[in-house]
């Protein structure tokens, strides 16, 4: 007898596909089905794929597997926002390298998930489309940018993994506020053509899924050099799902102390109780210090705002996207495209981050921040000398509700992002992984590796996984 | 008053493909925006991924004009909004180039260079019947953007527009013998041309092409500026464009509307490290470059040193035209003053290079040896060259044809003739009478028509009379 579906680990539909027991036919309109639900309920999508399901996929490791791409990853013939309304129209010719490796690895492409304007949020409320919801409460937030694929992860009903991208905490904080898994590669592991660009010297395609198990065997599939990206790293792939089940004796995990002053109590406890675990399980736990933490928001903001400046400068309706009737000098008609077409918090980064990198100010703000840069990632690799991993809060607090997050000021925002930056400014991988909840909202914690070393993350997060 | 000038000189650089997609660089007779792709036509999430070649081509510059070559230099992002550019910013070189600090020589003159950087070429704009002010609307072609560039910037050493184009003519023979610059292909030189008086603030004339354009801008500048001196007011800073028709500069923009380019790193490209090896592989490969070519050309050839350099600096299909001519003919000097007063001449007022004429080493050497052999004369010769470069025709079929001109063989078939007719005549110019000589050239004039050269007449008829007399 085949199954039908469905809510069954993503490693079993695998096999039971492979095996001939899964009704494919069956799965993909239930998918369909549950999809459309679940984008009523919560909202994660910007586009469904019409087209899920209509061609077989290819035979490969991901074969009939549900997968969604985050709206910022080109998609062949699928409607690719990015989240801003400039691109509303926009269906590119092209995939993204990442699409088309888990196309080739036979995974559909379920939807285009929500995402903050080009990247630039925290809570995915900076969306020109729908606000994904959380679905441990719709009132609050599923974090951001990558909040649809958070949102989808947590609330699908069938196997699923989610392509997600982290430009500061992107990956993180969805994770953490969904109670999913979120694995943000080293910088450059993963090609990044066709992903529309915030911070090229920062921006990281990866992974968001419900265990650790989905998050290896995705990364196994998009890693690797592509001649396409100067950036992507000559290292080619692996099978990271061979490092699930390592044994951790023996790992030395360093916990900044940095990272736990001023934040929610209950997300200490329960970060703490999860070290606490790893330590049952007699890896080293010794406390380090990372000083230059505090300089990191600021060093981020400004490159992160400097290259998004300049990355936002070729939407002007002229050879794609948002058009309107030309008229009057090409100026004012680029000025009235940007100024409908962009968002607040879009337009807000473009003038501060032309500002930082404008003649008289660069020295003191883009090259300063670049040196910053240099001094954590030297910082960061002089804890590596000492520990193999170091484990913080994925988020300094729960998920916030909508009506708060209205309330806080940009700086504010910006500010949540402490526990990310600076891993992600230096391009060190992370990943977060559920540690349990407080008063019904997920708590996650984040493990940060030195470079290309995801596979002591992997074998550091499936010892300390929570699997609800 | 004293004049300064320094250049910026972009030089459209000669690869298969675009600088950083692999839409063809230069295609022929192509529709407009056809080689292009979601690459070079900036589409979100497209990537530049760099052409080696356009690297090895600007390391061979830098190495040509004495420059050193950096070990690691960095691409940046010059951001301002036009139409022509795809992303509205440019992909350059900022920091630091690929090239910095070498100088060539000019007429004696050393003249410095600042740096030689990599960049794209932004799209071609097209305006709808008219120029940029009276067009009614702009079109772009596409197919231009990402034509990789190096820019030659100069130090302001240059103290006269005609100084300018001098240095200008050296550097596109340079670029030209390297092979990094094939106007063949529908590449160009574009110059930014900076120029002061008296040490005041500088203009800067844009984007003009063609180096007697380029001395005209700066003769316009040079005396604009002076005048405004010698009326007791400051030059402003300000950048101005060359109008080709009026042969004037004008303001485009004061120094206060000049963009700020906001430069960053651009964090697609990696540092770009150019090692001992590739700097020494460019080296070995770079071919004999003009200075020293001209210094070989003394030795080996025995020509003067204007020849010389007229030949090697008129461009590297002159100067082996005239080396293929070298092979088959064997006296350099006459192949020279042939090939500079005449030839030359000839291709200059069909406006034609001469890789791109009709003639060939082979079929001018051939002329060079009828002159020689005394089958034409001088004189008719000059004129044969003209037809030779209109037609292609070989020389000894252009004097044969011609009804207009006899051929010298031809000629000396009617002497020889003139002289059987007229034994007595002939006898009596043998034994002394010179009456004699003129009776028989007039004969020969008769039987030609007219036509011919009565001292080259007269000449033959000597020949073959002393060999007539040798023979008997
Ligand atoms: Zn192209």
């Amino acid at each position: 007898m085949k199954r039908v579906v469905i809510l069954i680990r993503v490693k079993t539909f695998l096999e039971e596909v492979k095996s001939g027991s899964i009704d494919t036919d069956k799965f993909v309109s239930d998918v369909k089905a549950s999809s459309s639900s679940m984008q009523e309920k919560y909202a994660p999508f910007i586009t469904l794929n019409e087209g899920f399901g209509k061609a077989t996929p290819q035979k490969g490791a991901l074969q009939y597997l549900p997968v969604s791409v985050k709206d910022c990853l080109c998609t062949e013939g699928i409607r690719t926002t990015a989240g801003s309304k400039i691109l509303e129209t926009y269906v590119p010719n092209f995939d993204a390298t990442a699409v088309a490796k888990v196309k080739a690895a036979g995974g559909m492409i379920l939807g285009k998930t929500a995402q903050d304007e080009f990247g630039f949020g925290t809570f995915s409320t900076n969306c020109a489309y729908q606000v994904p919801k959380n679905p441990y409460d719709p009132e609050r937030t599923c974090g951001g940018s990558s909040g649809g694929a958070g949102c989808a992860t947590a609330a699908a009903d069938f196997p699923h993994i989610a392509i997600a991208e982290s430009t500061g905490g992107s990956i993180t904080a969805p994770a953490a506020f969904t109670g999913t898994v979120g694995l943000t590669p080293t910088y450059g592991r993963v090609s990044r053509y066709g992903l529309i660009d915030y911070s090229n010297s920062m921006d990281k395609v990866g992974v968001i899924s419900k265990e650790v198990y989905d998050s290896a065997l995705m990364l196994s599939v998009i890693a690797g050099h592509d001649p396409l990206d100067s950036t992507s790293h000559n290292k080619g792939s692996e099978d990271f799902t061979k490092y699930i089940g390592k044994d951790v004796k023996g790992m030395k995990i360093g916990v900044p102390k940095e990272y736990f002053s001023s934040i929610d109590s209950n997300v200490k406890k329960l970060v703490e109780d999860a070290i606490a675990k790893l330590e049952g399980q007699e890896a080293e736990i010794s406390e380090i210090s990372l000083p230059s933490t505090k300089y990191a928001i600021a060093a981020y903001y400004i490159i992160a705002m400097g290259e998004a400046s300049t990355n936002l400068a070729k939407y002007c309706g002229m050879r794609y996207g948002k058009q309107d009737k030309i008229s009057g000098e090409f100026s004012e008609y680029f000025s009235s495209i940007r100024s409908s077409g962009f968002g607040e918090e879009a337009k807000r980064r473009i003038i501060l981050g032309t500002y930082m990198r404008a003649a008289g100010f660069r020295d003191a703000y883009y090259i300063k921040a670049l040196k910053v840069r240099s001094l954590l990632i030297k910082e960061f690799k002089a804890a590596f000398k000492g520990v193999d991993a170091i484990a913080t809060p994925s988020m300094p607090m729960l998920p916030p509700r909508f009506d708060e997050i209205a309330k806080l000021s940009p700086l504010e925002i910006y500010n949540m992002d402490k526990m990310t930056t600076a891993p992600n400014l230096c391009g060190f991988p992370t990943i977060s992984i559920p540690v349990g909840t407080s008063q019904g909202l997920p708590v996650g914690m984040q493990l940060i590796a030195d470079h290309f070393m995801e596979g002591r993350l992997i074998s550091l997060a499936a010892a300390a996984e929570v699997i609800k | 008053m004293s004049i300064m000038i320094g250049l910026e000189v972009h030089c459209q650089l000669n690869t298969e493909s675009k600088l950083f997609c692999s839409c063809e660089a230069y295609p022929r007779d192509a529709q407009p925006n056809s080689s292009t792709c979601e690459i070079c036509l900036g589409y979100p999430g497209t990537k530049p991924v760099i052409n080696k070649k356009a690297i090895d081509h600007v390391i061979s510059i830098g190495l040509a004009l004495g420059c050193r070559i950096n070990p690691e230099s960095y691409f940046s992002r010059k951001t301002y909004f036009y139409p022509d550019m795809p992303k509205n910013y440019q992909i350059t070189q900022y920091e630091v180039p690929i090239a910095s600090e070498g100088s060539i020589e000019v007429n004696g003159m050393r003249i410095r260079i600042r740096r030689v950087h990599l960049e794209e070429d932004p799209a071609r704009i097209v305006y709808a019947d008219g120029n940029l002010e009276t067009a009614s609307h702009v079109l772009v072609d596409y197919n231009r953007a990402g034509t990789p560039l190096a820019e030659i910037v100069t130090e302001p050493d240059m103290k006269s527009p005609k100084e300018a184009r001098a240095f200008l003519e050296k550097l596109s023979t340079i670029l030209e013998y390297l092979k990094v610059y094939d106007q063949s292909k529908g590449a160009s030189l574009r110059v930014d041309a900076n120029i002061s008086v008296d040490g005041g603030e500088r203009a800067e004339v844009k984007n003009v092409t063609g180096f007697e354009n380029v001395e005209k801008a700066l003769n316009y500048e040079a005396v604009r500026q002076q005048n405004i001196v010698r009326l007791g007011r400051k030059v402003e800073r300000e950048t101005r464009h060359f109008d080709e028709v009026a042969k004037t500069t004008r303001t485009l923009r004061k120094k206060e509307f000049e963009e700020d380019y906001g430069y960053i790193f651009d964090p697609d490209l990696p540092v770009l490290d150019i090692s001992d090896e590739w700097k020494s592989k460019i080296e070995k490969g770079m071919p004999e470059l003009p200075d020293i070519m001209v210094k070989r050309f003394l030795k080996q050839y025995g020509i003067s040193e204007y020849d010389a350099k007229v030949i090697v600096y008129t461009g590297k299909d002159f100067a082996s035209f005239f080396e293929d001519v070298c092979r088959i003919y064997s006296k350099p000097k006459a192949a020279s003053r042939w090939m500079i007063n005449y030839l030359l001449k000839s291709l200059n007022w069909r406006s034609e290079r001469i890789s791109q004429s009709k003639a060939s080493p082979d079929t001018f050497s051939e002329l060079l040896t009828m002159i020689d052999k005394g089958e034409i004369t001088e004189r008719y010769a000059k004129e044969l060259i003209k037809e030779y470069v209109d037609t292609g025709l070989r020389p000894s079929e252009i004097a044969l044809k011609s009804g207009a001109k006899p051929s010298l063989q031809g000629l000396r078939d009617i002497v020889k003739k003139v002289i059987k007719d007229n034994t007595k005549a002939a006898s009596e110019f043998a034994a002394g009478k010179n009456d004699a000589l003129a009776y028989l050239i007039g004969a020969v004039l008769k039987e030609t028509g007219k036509r011919g050269d009565p001292k080259e007449i007269a000449r033959m008829i000597k020949e073959e009379i002393s060999n007539a007399s040798v023979a008997q």
